[in-house]
């Protein structure tokens, strides 16, 4: 045996494993691109074994078995046809007009081979390179189209197509060119054996390539959605999950509905990003989901059509769906829709449930870490409080202390000598610790009230700056001066006037006691937009990055508070935030441009001040506005 | 009962002429310091027979003083006076002989100064 008797061998059997893989599959899961499958690959396998049928009875030189051949032969383009058209759909007219051609090539090759062998073979040529060659580029043009290991095997396909029409028009150019042609016959063999290892890449890859091939894609889904664990908004998270799904398949559309665990409903993203809720049996995400087993429908609005307006919508043709569940728990069900028949049915499964089993994993990884993160928060919160009321305690008793000790005294005194003096020193000690408790115990109340919504702000249009105003007359006899730096023209906002004044005060009371010795706070007020802001400014020692926002919680007390004794509650900046929120507006801290910090108050400004507020019109100083601005106001 | 020198040490102004008036109108010899560095300095200067002691102050505070004070060779009878609830826990701490919580009133201050003076 040569070599090429020896290639041509293998590649014989090659295509008979083929056939008989394809067959084995058409036969166990029918579907017209399978049976079209086996119809290829038994043309090429029926030629193999009639023409070595044909040697060993010695006819095969007969013209009528030539013809029987060539016949067999030519319903391998035609089954290409029909397999472009499972794959990706043809026009009628080219499945029709390719039906007719095998007609007549049939009848030619059957009955003209003994008068006219070379007008059969340049038919034959001519069939192969127009039929097969317009599958050929389909499938390539599949391939594109396609992606992950849909795209490799139809890529295989197109290669294997391309290399067995190449073989077999090799093979009637020797058999026209007539000469002995040694090269043609190697080209020939080469060819052909490419061509079935193509095919078999193509049409029965063995599992540890498609293993190979489908790796990419899972990576690439879990590299995309690994950091949705960490996205805060579930929405957010689900819809990136949606589109990573859909991406993998290069589907053109992917859903994923979440159980609910208390109603019989499943939970989506929809197109507005908002959830959206349907029974937990609607669509074939819902049928799934109470199957609990993966499901296939070819025709979504043929099987449903009920819902068929919601299937065309979304381009929804085939779909495909798994449960999402992890240890036996029902989390929900991944759909994904493809306008045309997936055409490797099998791996788009596979791929499918992997998501599926990924998603579960992700979803599973977000639930826990959501958890545990509330968990932490309820920690702290009770960590604070705890923290809180030893803290609020140690405040109660030390003026307690005083006003108990004070008040035995008297009363041990008056005990041993009724007439004894009193003490002036002592009853100031008591008076002034007693108002110090008193200061403490309101300043409980109106945190509580405030966190309990019981406070009701009575809100009236009034100047702000009249009110910052007052607020630094109080202060003016404070030793050094106090800078009001304000525009002219009234800014008007609809307040609680004693409610945004005890803000103020107490903002200013933290900027007395945070602030510089040497420097003396400084009010600003002026308009931004449609909002007044507010500042009261201190060149203290400022507030640390990670502070500035956490001093508005209840309970909390920055660092910098906690070393000076002569404190609050600590509610302080949390009253401020609450009465502020109230009036619809928002407070925050800053840092002072020259060191020390800033708080800012932000309100609404009445759209149209009544006319009693009107000042004459001027322009507002600009933010940061500086020393010798023309509207400072000296105490 | 011979005369006590008490030292009472406390950031507090109000508290230390409180307790200082409290203990004076039982008999007591009082001196005050606001922390625990002006309190090192009363030692050397009156060498009280026993210390009222805050835990929590600034400059430094009781633990701070305490280890100090010990670490001077002085023995003197040391009570906690401090508001958290932590108060036996920190009288312990530190070694203490006593301690009373805050708020409290004369027959508290007066029992666990005496605990602690007549305490081997």
């Amino acid at each position: 045996m040569t070599a090429l008797e020896l290639i041509s061998l293998v590649t014989q059997v090659l295509f008979v494993g083929l056939f008989v893989a394809v067959l084995w599959h058409a036969i166990r899961h029918p579907t017209r691109a399978r049976t079209d499958t086996a119809l290829l690959f038994g043309s090429i396998v029926a030629v193999v074994v009639l023409s070595r049928a044909f040697q060993w009875l010695g006819v095969a030189e007969q013209p009528w078995a030539v013809g029987v051949l060539l016949l067999t032969l030519n319903v391998a383009p035609y089954a290409m046809i029909r397999l472009v058209d499972d794959f990706s759909g043809t026009a009628a007219w080219v499945r029709v007009a390719g039906a007719a051609a095998l007609v007549v090539i049939g009848l030619i090759s059957l009955v003209g081979f003994a008068t006219a062998p070379v007008i059969v073979e340049i038919a034959t040529i001519v069939w192969f390179l127009a039929v097969g060659g317009y599958a050929a580029i389909a499938f390539a043009r599949e391939a594109r189209r396609t992606r992950g290991i849909t795209r490799r095997r139809m890529a295989a396909v197109a290669i294997g197509a391309a290399l067995f029409i190449a073989a077999i028009v090799l093979v009637f150019l020797g058999a026209l060119a007539s000469n002995d042609t040694v090269m043609l016959s190697v080209l020939t063999q080469l060819f052909a054996l490419a061509a079935v290892l193509a095919f078999f890449l193509g049409f029965a890859p063995p599992s540890w390539i498609r293993r190979a091939w489908r790796e990419p894609d899972l990576r690439a889904f879990l590299e995309r959605s690994v950091h949705l664990t960490g996205v805060a908004d579930d929405r957010q998270a689900i819809a990136d999950l949606q589109r990573a799904a859909a991406d993998t398949f290069g589907a053109s559309g992917a859903a994923i509905g979440i159980a609910d665990p208390d109603r019989p409903v499943l939970r989506y993203v929809g197109r507005d990003g908002e959830w959206v809720e349907y029974p937990n049996d609607a669509f074939v995400g819902g049928r799934t989901f109470q199957a609990q087993h993966r499901m296939v429908v070819m025709d979504a609005v043929g099987a449903d059509p009920d819902n068929a307006a919601a299937y065309e919508r979304a381009g929804a043709h085939t779909v495909i769906a798994a449960p999402v569940s992890a240890e036996g728990r029902r989390i929900g069900v991944l759909t994904v829709y493809a306008d045309r028949a997936p055409i490797f049915i099998e791996d788009d499964l596979w791929l499918l449930e992997l998501l599926a089993d990924q998603t579960a994993v992700l979803l599973e990884a977000r639930a826990l870490t959501t958890q545990a993160s509330e968990l932490r928060g309820r920690e702290e919160a009770a960590r604070l409080k705890e923290e809180f009321l030893s803290a609020a305690a140690h405040d109660l008793r030390t003026p307690l202390t005083v006003v108990l000790g004070q008040a035995e005294l008297i009363e041990r005194r008056l005990l041993r000598d009724p007439s004894a003096p009193v003490d002036p020193a002592g009853i100031a000690r008591m008076a002034r610790e007693a108002r110090h408790l008193r200061d403490l115990v309101s300043e409980l109340l109106d945190a509580q009230r405030l966190e309990q919504g019981l406070t009701v702000m009575e809100l009236a249009p009034a100047d702000l700056g009249s009110i910052v105003e007052a607020v630094r007359a109080r202060h003016a006899d404070h030793g050094v001066p106090l800078v009001l730096d304000g525009p002219d023209e009234a800014l008007v906002a609809s307040v609680d006037r004693p409610r945004l004044e005890q803000v103020i005060e107490n903002l200013l009371e933290n900027a007395y006691k945070y602030g510089a010795d040497d420097k003396p706070p400084a009010l600003r007020i002026w308009q931004e937009g449609a909002e007044a802001r507010i500042a009261v400014v201190d060149h203290g020692a400022g507030i640390a990055d990670g502070e500035r926002e956490r001093i508005f919680e209840r309970f909390y007390r920055a660092p910098r508070a906690r070393g000076i004794t002569d404190t609050g509650m600590g509610l302080g900046l949390y009253i401020c935030r609450r009465i502020v929120e109230e009036h619809g507006g928002r407070i925050w801290a800053e840092r002072t441009p020259t060191g020390g910090a800033t708080f800012v108050i932000a309100l609404a400004l009445e759209p149209e001040a009544p006319s009693e507020f009107v000042r004459h019109a001027h322009e507002a100083p600009t933010w940061p506005s500086t020393a010798g601005n023309e509207a400072v106001a000296d105490a | 009962m011979p005369e006590l020198r008490v030292l009472v040490v406390d950031d507090e102004a109000d508290i230390r002429a409180t307790v200082t008036a409290m203990l004076e109108i039982e008999g007591y010899d009082v001196d005050e310091a606001a922390n625990g560095a002006d309190a090192l300095h009363a030692i050397e200067e009156h060498a009280p027979d026993l210390i009222l002691l805050d835990m929590r102050m600034p400059i430094l505070d009781g633990w701070g003083f305490a280890s100090e004070l010990r670490r001077r060779g002085h023995r003197t009878p040391i009570v906690v006076m401090t508001a958290a609830r932590d108060a036996a826990r920190w009288a312990s701490e530190i070694a203490a002989s006593a301690f009373v919580a805050k708020p409290f009133g004369l027959d508290d201050l007066i029992t666990a100064v005496e605990r602690a003076r007549l305490q081997p």
